[in-house]
């Protein structure tokens, strides 16, 4: 069959007669099939950088730039915060848009790669010019897309917990998380105070987001006198852990900090449980960890009682009722079943990116209504005071209750379900802690409090 | 039990991956001369499609067949339609090359287009546990190294004691003496993307058990890891690659049971280094 026989050239000459027919098949197959591939990257791109704009405004659509990580380990940030995205950019069009024009959603991703992010940032602005606000951005991408987007003078509400950004002011940059070091803080003070653990052991990724709380957890650890038994970098593109969860194992540590998205905590805890003759060992995790998605991954490999008897991790204190819940809940519940979701889907009125980047929306839109223009240098001075209040200023809870206010001619200090916002000079908005848990079918129960004394304690 | 004989274990499982993967690859560049570096992307399609028939209720190994499968048919198709009217145009080598990295991404984000960014894990019991000394394998375990095993003796009696053997031999040794003895290289070389193909499929969906989970891109880093193995081992050379795959995995395994484990790629890398300056062609290369 593979070794010709004498004379058998009949092969060579069926195959030279049919040389243009099948050729033209080729060219054709290899046109439909490249075809077919680009256009479906071109349909998952379109796919979720649709712009979700009613048509009640009738002005033309401004585009809220949901700048994030959709690929690449961190891939469940950029959609978690698409669904905050819709959820109150729905609303604000239902309640009349913003100044007469609708809000939409565009998903950027940046694959949480700071060298992926620029240009990704830089085509935004090349083909979309009426950006009026940035989210996301967050750790993996800050450090090199904000100078961008701050030079463009469009405000931002990132999701980067890096400390430099308490040090460099960039005028149009805000957050409402904290800052890594404080939440780094959190996790010990959980250990110290709350769970009494003495030995611990670290286990981040290698991704930027995830390895700025290394530094300040050791210094945290070693202030308040317990023990760090082990301190390992996960790479997040590695398939397995095992080695490293034989080192952890032997460590025989009380607890496990971790943040490693994407697939790696999950193979990493299931390995950790494995090597330790399936006694599962203590995590707390950091906010990054209260997602649908993370959940999804971690309870498959790991079970989900594991989740709700032995792991924790700090949160900011959000809202869990009254108005500005009830209004928050609804937005989010009005995107069940729109949106691709894994998990329990009431997980998103607790995951820090859905709340917070909705509190934000939210007060950028009605910074553009009480300036009166959607030009970010322009309206960026009133997201202060509507944030922060000012004297006789009237309590808002909702987009359209502001808008109501305002046109009564009040000023307005907007409290959303991530609570009172309280933006420094550096715009930054640290809040206080809560800790959380799982509960058995994945939705988050708030476990305690962190007091400020606490925290003080482990700076 | 210590870390140290603990990483040696996880080592041989970690190798036993890297051997299917690396022996396919070498296997396909061997007598196809070209390094087909879309190879990791095919493993990873491969494995979502197993992982659809998984999920549909199909025991995860028979679902690893049609991976093999799917690889096989993607290795052809990518052959047919992509590699061969560049080399029927005298494509250089590095063009070639760079044609396989362009189908890496149109593989790999085609995938993604279709299945999502968020990464998938197959339904499957880890079964019996098996100890050897003070080390206990998983079932799951035990089987990759198995498929590893039989994967190394398929390809050894294929290449050793078979018809198809003998002339992918010839066809990787001279491919226009090989057409002159009268062995017909085009099927030769057919068969070959086939059969790598199915190795290549297998391949990946070991890799997706063996990860526990796996995405679009997780096999990124992972080709690099099989081409270390495959130039380690010498370029070419199927038992090069088994010998090269062992020394990676317990390499890079062993590695992390003392340094940073998110160096232990880099340690592949040293290895292969030192090798190249001490013995260029390889460990079971050909000495020039």
């Amino acid at each position: 069959m593979f070794i010709r026989g004498t004379g058998s050239t009949r092969h060579d000459a069926w195959w030279r007669s049919t040389r243009l027919s099948r050729r033209a098949v080729r060219v054709a197959a290899a046109m439909s099939a490249s075809a077919a591939l680009v256009l479906g990257g071109v349909v998952a791109t379109s796919g979720s950088a649709t712009a979700s704009v009613r048509a009640k405004p009738k002005g033309s659509p401004l585009v809220v730039a949901d700048v994030a990580p959709f690929t690449g380990v961190d891939a469940a940030l950029g959609p978690t915060y698409l669904v905050s995205c819709d959820a109150v950019t729905n609303a604000i069009n239902e309640a009349g848009g913003v100044l007469g024009h609708p809000l939409g959603c565009k998903s950027v991703d940046t694959r949480g790669d700071p060298a992926d992010a620029v240009p990704a940032v830089q085509q935004l602005f090349a083909s979309t010019p009426n950006v009026s606000l940035v989210i996301g951005c967050t750790s993996d991408e800050a450090a090199s897309v904000v100078p961008i987007i701050n030079a463009r003078k469009v405000v931002m509400f990132c999701m980067t917990g890096q400390s430099e950004f308490t040090h460099i002011k960039f005028p149009y940059f805000f957050r409402l998380v904290p800052p890594d070091l404080a939440t780094a803080d959190a996790m010990v003070a959980i250990a110290k105070y709350h769970t009494h653990y003495k030995r611990i052991a670290l286990a981040f990724g290698n991704d930027i987001g995830s390895q700025t709380f290394v530094t300040p957890a050791v210094q945290a650890i070693h202030k308040v006198g317990l023990d760090l038994v082990a301190n390992l970098t996960l790479d997040l593109t590695a398939t397995t852990f095992r080695t490293e969860a034989a080192r952890i194992v032997a460590a025989h540590p009380d607890v496990i900090f971790t943040e490693a998205l994407g697939s790696a905590d999950a193979t990493f805890l299931s390995e950790v449980k494995q090597e330790n003759h399936g006694k599962p060992i203590p995590v707390i995790g950091t906010s990054a960890t209260i997602s649908p998605t993370w959940y999804s991954s971690v309870s498959k490999a790991v079970g989900a009682t594991y989740l709700s008897k032995d792991y924790q991790a700090d949160n900011l204190v959000t809202l869990t009722s009254g108005p500005a819940f009830e209004a928050f809940k609804r937005a989010i519940f009005s995107m069940k079943g729109k949106v691709g979701n894994s998990g329990n889907f009431t997980t998103y009125l607790s995951a820090p990116g859905a709340v917070h980047l909705y509190d934000g929306i939210n007060l950028a839109a009605l910074a553009m209504v009480e300036a009166k223009s959607t030009t970010p240098s322009v309206y960026k001075p009133y997201i202060l005071s509507i944030g922060n209040g000012s004297p006789g200023a009237v309590v808002v809870n909702t987009f359209a209750q502001g808008v109501a206010a305002l046109k009564r001619g009040k000023k307005i200090r907007y409290i959303g379900p991530g609570g009172p916002t309280s933006f420094d000079a550096h715009h930054d908005s640290p809040g206080i802690f809560q800790i959380d848990k799982y509960g058995p079918k994945g939705q988050v129960i708030v476990a305690g409090t962190i007091t400020t004394s606490q925290l003080r304690s482990v700076k | 039990m210590s870390v140290f004989v603990a990483s040696l274990a996880f080592g041989v499982i970690s190798a036993s991956v890297l051997a299917i993967a690396s022996i396919g690859f070498t296997l396909q560049f061997a007598v196809t001369n070209v390094l087909n570096l879309a190879y990791a992307a095919v493993m990873t399609a491969s494995a979502y499609v197993a992982y659809e028939v998984n999920q549909a209720g199909v025991v995860v190994w028979v679902s690893a067949l049609v991976g093999a499968a799917v690889g096989a048919t993607m290795s052809y198709l990518l052959n047919r339609v992509v590699y061969t009217p560049f080399q029927r145009r005298k494509a250089s080598p590095i063009t070639l090359v760079i044609v396989s990295l362009g189908m890496t991404l149109i593989i790999e984000f085609g995938t993604q287009a279709f299945v999502g960014g968020t990464n998938v894990s197959y339904t499957m019991a880890n079964g019996p546990t098996l100890g050897v000394g003070s080390f206990v394998f998983t079932g799951a375990e035990l089987g990759i190294v198995a498929v590893a095993v039989a994967t190394m003796v398929a390809v050894h009696v294929l290449i050793r004691y078979t018809r198809l053997g003998k002339a992918m031999r010839a066809a990787a040794a001279n491919r226009d003496l090989a057409r002159v003895c009268g062995i017909r290289t085009a099927r030769v070389v057919t068969v070959t993307w086939i059969l790598s193909g199915a190795v290549c499929g297998l391949a990946g969906v070991v890799f997706g058990m063996n990860a526990g989970s796996f995405g679009a891109t997780s096999t990124d880093i992972f080709v690099v890891l099989i081409l270390a193995a495959v130039f380690l081992g010498g370029p070419g050379e199927p038992y090069g690659a088994m010998v090269g795959a062992l020394v990676i995995g317990l390499g890079t395994e062993v590695s992390a049971a003392f340094i940073q484990p998110d160096y232990k790629d880099v340690i592949a890398f040293v290895i292969l280094l030192v090798m190249l300056v001490a013995r260029p062609t390889g460990l079971l290369g050909a000495r020039t």
